[in-house]
């Protein structure tokens, strides 16, 4: 019997501001703007080991709700025997999932993360208060989602890593850069600003280098 | 032997008419497959108990003074009598005629435009909405948590005392999918333990001259989208459709609703403008607005004389299901709502 030794992987996702882990409910000062993040959630999900453009392995659980309230949540766990040189994943729940009902645990709608009005998941959320946002108490809120076309959200990822310990970032001060608070400081629905947003989320996912 | 299984023939023909069995429903065969995927959510009797509970109970609401059936009760095939547009708690009034729920398993997409796009979340947007439950399911799912007669249903529903979003939501959707017409005249017509009177077999030539390609037999719905020639309410300002996926070309396409059961469930169309159906049948041939959007039936009128429109609406009649409004196992659960 040949023994083959079973790896242990971790990854963890670190939403950065400022070049340092972002703390919820904190005022960030910036040289235009006063920020501060009251929630980020959202799904991790189809998370792949590649190799030469060939899928390895994965992690069973296909979907995993990431809550920055509760850092556990960030970590997630894997144990494979398999080499890789990249890791793929999608920010958001595909569109079968999407259209299939009401399903439990990470995506059971009472975790907030699903649309009541109209059907679908929310695939990422970003709420706080900016001074640039003229809404009331300078509030901004972003339910980014949407599953069909034209205004398909979901965001593919990979990444290239051999590391067994994962770190993946998101910076979140440049992602706010990016949507550009004073236009769009209230995104809530399947639109092309939530397109947009999808795109500038997965452009701001990066390896954590040590 | 033979003389025996005769003997059993009556009680087999009796089970096979139940509305519905332990894991399924029971439909004609003339009716199509479902759309339901039944393999997603295994019909079982506690849970659609427990649906129906749940669907008669005011906990969903906020204040406790909404349950579903305020807006569609059993009496008006699950539609709400009397009120053009539904109201919700404390008296608020909404934009839209609360549709009649039956035959549920056939429907891809719900509400008027469509924005559900399945059975098992539909339950959310009433809940959520603020002038019908104005409550959060997070909230709805806390209070049944802590009800020990609820934590004993769901137990014995799911072998789980602790309530979750998905176990509330499926087992409404069980007791709603049991909400099964198919008893009305015109299914003894297709069976062959009835007939039509003349005038009914008028109507129905002339209904399926005229009204079939949208509101198609059996279902009498095709349950797509359309846009029916309605003038715009200057109030509502309701375009349908668009107001989900901003496309112009959903511009005022609503959900084309069955035609069965129509003297349960007035008034009629997605914002209840019409009490009878002489005012639906005028709109047909004298009220089409024209718009881009409007249906390629529609483009040429529908010319009918006076007669025809009564005989028209004698078919129609033919499609109301006493025994679906007033079957027992779909009303109030007496003295059982914790």
């Amino acid at each position: 019997m040949r023994l083959t030794a079973q790896q242990k992987r971790t990854i963890q996702f670190i939403p950065i501001f400022n070049g340092a882990p972002l703390k919820l409910d904190t005022e960030y000062y910036t040289a235009k703007d006063t920020i501060l993040i009251e929630t980020l959630k959202f799904y991790l999900s189809e998370i792949q080991f590649c190799k030469d453009n060939v899928v390895l392995d994965r992690l069973e659980k296909k979907y995993h709700l990431l809550d920055l309230m509760h850092p556990t949540s960030l970590i997630l766990k894997h144990k494979s025997k398999n080499d890789f040189s990249s890791i793929r994943f999608k920010i958001g729940v595909d569109s079968t999932t999407n259209v299939s009902g009401a399903f439990g645990e990470d995506l059971d709608p009472t975790n907030g993360m699903y649309w009541t009005w109209q059907s679908g998941f929310i695939n990422f959320k970003l709420e706080g208060r900016s001074r640039q946002s003229p809404a009331r108490q300078h509030r901004f809120q972003l339910h980014i989602g949407g599953y069909k076309a034209p205004f398909n959200t979901l965001q593919e990822v990979e990444l290239k890593t051999s590391k067994k310990k994962i770190i993946l970032s998101i910076d979140i001060e440049n992602l706010l850069t990016d949507v550009g608070l004073t236009e769009r400081y209230e995104v809530m629905s399947p639109s092309e600003n939530a397109v947009s947003i999808a795109r500038y989320i997965a452009h701001n996912i990066k390896l954590k280098q040590r | 032997m033979k003389q025996r299984l005769l003997f059993l023939l009556p009680v087999l023909a009796l089970l096979s008419f139940s509305i519905y069995s332990s894991n399924t429903i029971d439909y004609p065969d003339y009716f199509p497959n479902p759309y339901y995927n039944f393999g997603n959510n295994v019909l079982d009797t506690t849970k659609i108990e427990l649906g129906r509970i749940l669907f008669y109970d005011p906990i969903l609401s906020k204040d406790s003074s909404i349950s579903c059936a305020s807006c569609h009760s059993p009496y008006n095939a699950f539609a709400h009598t009397d009120h053009d547009l539904s109201h919700g708690i404390r008296d608020q009034i909404g934009t839209r005629n609360a549709p009649a729920l039956f035959n549920l398993a056939w429907q891809k997409e719900f509400m008027w435009d469509g924005a559900i796009n399945h059975l098992d979340v539909q339950a959310l947007a009433p809940i959520s909405h603020p002038k019908e439950m104005g409550e959060e399911i997070s909230s709805v799912v806390r209070k049944l948590n802590d009800s020990k007669e609820y934590r004993r249903l769901f137990y014995l529903a799911y072998r789980d005392s602790m309530v979750t979003g998905e176990h509330l939501l499926k087992a409404l959707s069980q007791f709603q999918l049991t909400l099964i017409s198919a008893q009305s005249k015109y299914d003894e017509v297709k069976q062959g333990r009835s007939s039509f009177s003349n005038q009914e077999k008028n109507g129905y030539q002339l209904f399926q001259k005229h009204c079939n390609s949208c509101h198609r037999e059996p279902l009498f719905s095709s349950y797509e989208f359309s846009n029916n020639g309605l003038p715009v309410d200057t109030n509502l300002l309701d375009f349908g459709k668009w107001q989900v996926s901003k496309q112009s070309q959903d511009s005022l396409l609503f959900k084309i609703p069955s035609l069965r059961n129509l003297s349960y469930s007035l008034p009629y169309m997605h914002d209840g403008r019409f009490r009878r159906l002489t005012e639906v049948i005028n709109h047909y041939t004298n009220g089409i607005t024209k718009h881009p959007t409007l249906a390629k039936e529609l483009q040429s009128p529908i010319v009918l004389n006076s007669n025809e429109k009564n005989d028209l609406i004698a078919f129609l009649l033919t499609l109301n299901d006493k025994k679906f409004v007033f079957e027992p196992k779909h009303q109030f659960p007496k003295n059982k709502i914790p």
